[in-house]
């Protein structure tokens, strides 16, 4: 089994690099590092960058999380195989342009690209933000999936990952301290739903929903507080057909303890503050196998 | 001095008693405690009732506070004569309606009317709201003032209130460790600005945005967080254009001698840390 041992990053496609690259500093409130003519990155801590927008023939949307040797990406690809999954290794181009020693990739079963990076760039000095958002870091992604049952089978079969708790057929998947940091949710077609961003606490949080508002950004969901997770969120609309969310708090998680608990589908179990939910995929899922399965 | 220890209970008068009775509990959460003919008493907490609806003109408003013995109505009341202000004692029936032992009212300089009271009922039964909207109690009200500097005396010297804070001339005033008991905005009339009720948590505040929103409940502030009392609020609007605030995580004042108040500017930014700005007419330049 590999171990993963940090989230690191979201690539997402973008069809407007400039206007994309405004969002991340503007709305979001990221550093920029890294811009040229096919990429812009953009730090939020202690990582080089955390959110990469990429442009051209060849840009992927991905996610990429880190493992700690390069024998590692060989036993994660050999246990892909195992299951019909197909990979590779990345090329020296390929892992110069992520910042990474080594790296490779999967397409899981729903067609989400993943990449494994091996020694990803820490940046040695520290965050300073475009804007006051309060941004500590990335905090998790939140990933489609057309086959729930079978992707789950990659993260807990051969990349370690557990599940921490269930919102109907969506499971919250941990492999560090955090109660998750990838959230598979129950779509019909794969990519990034939503890429989430921790800022301080509740006060940053609602700042930011006035700031937004100022800002013109609509508010897909929330602000409200996970029944699950016990963190605050506030989604919002993103460029390159993602969302993003500023999260905050959180319920202390101890995994030796902890059971995965079934919760709601659909709104009811992503929100007991009642907030509005405009997020197409959480709708659905009150109608679809979300509901039958826990009206046992 | 009149030694005020707390404020027991608001009294409005409305056209529609009906409409605020359904207002004050399907919205606001409160309990019935009992009624009369033309009278719904409400209970937040421990207390008998909290807020009193009487069939009346709405501009018919009563705060009343709780001294703590019998002798200090009677001193209250000379020196509130002397002062020039006309005080009359609560008859017996008057006091059986407001379940208090006895009262005495007087109106304040800008013509607020102000009840104290000594012996107001408690309850034996504790508070149940008709929702779970996490109310906690009746905590603070604003009032209104049409001179904000000679009413800020009023309150300081003939009462025991002290300055928490200041937004623009608009005083928060404490009677006991809590920031503010009664807040004093500016305005050219006489009457109840705000009714403040405690909730139990931040989640409650938010609940209530949802869970008001959408059923139409006008919210005029809201929710954010106040930089003076540092607590998360909302302020939505009831029965005859009153406003009523739920809050959570109030500032407690323990150390009277290091406490100095502060003064916040009168603008969005005084009354909320977050960036809500206010609909409440006397909120705004």
């Amino acid at each position: 089994m590999v171990k993963l041992e940090e989230l690191r990053y979201v690539r997402l496609i973008a069809d407007n690099l400039g206007g994309a690259a405004d969002y991340a500093q503007r709305v979001l409130g990221l550093q920029p590092i890294d811009k040229n003519q096919d990429l812009a990155t953009f730090r939020s801590d202690f990582r080089d960058y955390t959110l990469a927008f990429v442009t051209g023939d060849r840009a992927v949307q991905s996610v990429g999380l880190e493992v700690r040797y390069s024998a590692d990406l060989d036993a994660a690809l050999e246990g892909l195989r195992a299951l019909g999954i197909s990979g590779g290794r990345g090329t020296a181009e390929d892992c110069a342009l992520r910042k990474v020693k080594d790296m490779a990739w999967f397409i899981d079963f729903s067609g989400n690209h993943i990449e494994l990076v091996v020694r990803p760039l820490n940046s040695g000095w520290r965050y300073f933000p475009s804007r006051d958002a309060g941004v500590r870091g990335l905090a998790d992604v939140i990933m489609r999936s057309v086959d729930i049952e079978k992707d789950l089978s990659i993260w807990t079969g051969v990349l370690g990952a557990s599940v921490s708790d269930w919102a109907g057929d969506a499971p919250y998947l941990r492999f560090d301290h955090a109660h998750h940091r990838i959230v598979l949710f129950p779509a019909r077609r794969p990519g990034v739903l939503a890429v989430e961003y921790a800022v301080e606490d509740v006060n940053l949080l609602m700042r930011n929903w006035y700031a937004l508002r100022d800002l013109q950004v609509a508010v897909v969901h929330g602000p409200g507080r996970r029944p699950a997770s016990e963190q605050l969120f506030l989604t919002f609309a993103g460029p390159c057909d993602a969302l993003f969310s500023f999260v905050a708090e959180g319920a202390a998680f101890d995994a030796e303890r902890h059971r995965p608990r079934q919760f709601p589908a659909g709104p009811p179990g992503l929100c007991n503050w009642g907030s509005e939910c405009k997020i197409g995929e959480f709708n659905e899922a009150t109608r679809g196998r979300g509901n039958q399965s826990i009206a046992v | 001095m009149i030694k005020l220890q707390d404020v027991s209970y608001v009294r409005l008068g409305t056209a529609d008693l009906d409409g605020a009775t359904k207002f004050a509990t399907d919205y606001l959460g409160l309990e019935i405690s009992h009624r009369s003919q033309d009278a719904v008493y409400l209970k937040s907490d421990q207390r008998e009732h909290t807020l009193c609806y009487f069939h009346g003109s709405p501009a018919d408003q009563v705060a009343a506070f709780e001294v703590s013995e019998r002798e200090e109505l009677d001193m209250a009341g000379s020196e509130l004569d002397r002062l020039g202000h006309r005080v009359r004692f609560g008859s017996a029936k008057e006091a059986e309606l407001r379940r208090v032992r006895s009262f005495i009212a007087f109106q304040d300089p800008t013509g607020n009317n102000i009840e104290l009271v000594w012996r107001p009922a408690y309850s034996s039964q504790r508070y149940h709201g008709r929702r779970d909207a996490g109310i906690t109690g009746f905590s603070h009200i604003g009032l209104c003032t049409t001179d904000a500097a000679r009413d800020e005396i009023f309150w300081t010297t003939v009462c025991n209130a002290r300055v928490s804070d200041r937004i623009g001339d608009a005083a928060l005033l404490r009677i006991d460790e809590v920031h503010h008991t009664i807040a004093l905005f500016p305005t050219d009339r006489a009457g109840i600005q705000h009714i403040n009720h405690q909730v139990t948590t931040g989640d409650d505040v938010m609940r209530s945005f949802n869970f008001l929103s959408e059923r139409q409940v006008p919210m005029v502030f809201g929710p954010g967080r106040h930089p003076t009392s540092s607590a998360r609020f909302l302020c939505f609007e009831g029965p005859d254009g009153m406003v009523f605030e739920y809050s959570s995580g109030v500032r407690e004042i323990a150390d009277e001698l290091l406490y100095r108040e502060r003064q916040f500017p009168f603008e969005p930014k005084g009354f909320c840390e977050w960036g809500a700005k206010p609909q409440i007419k006397e909120f705004c330049n």
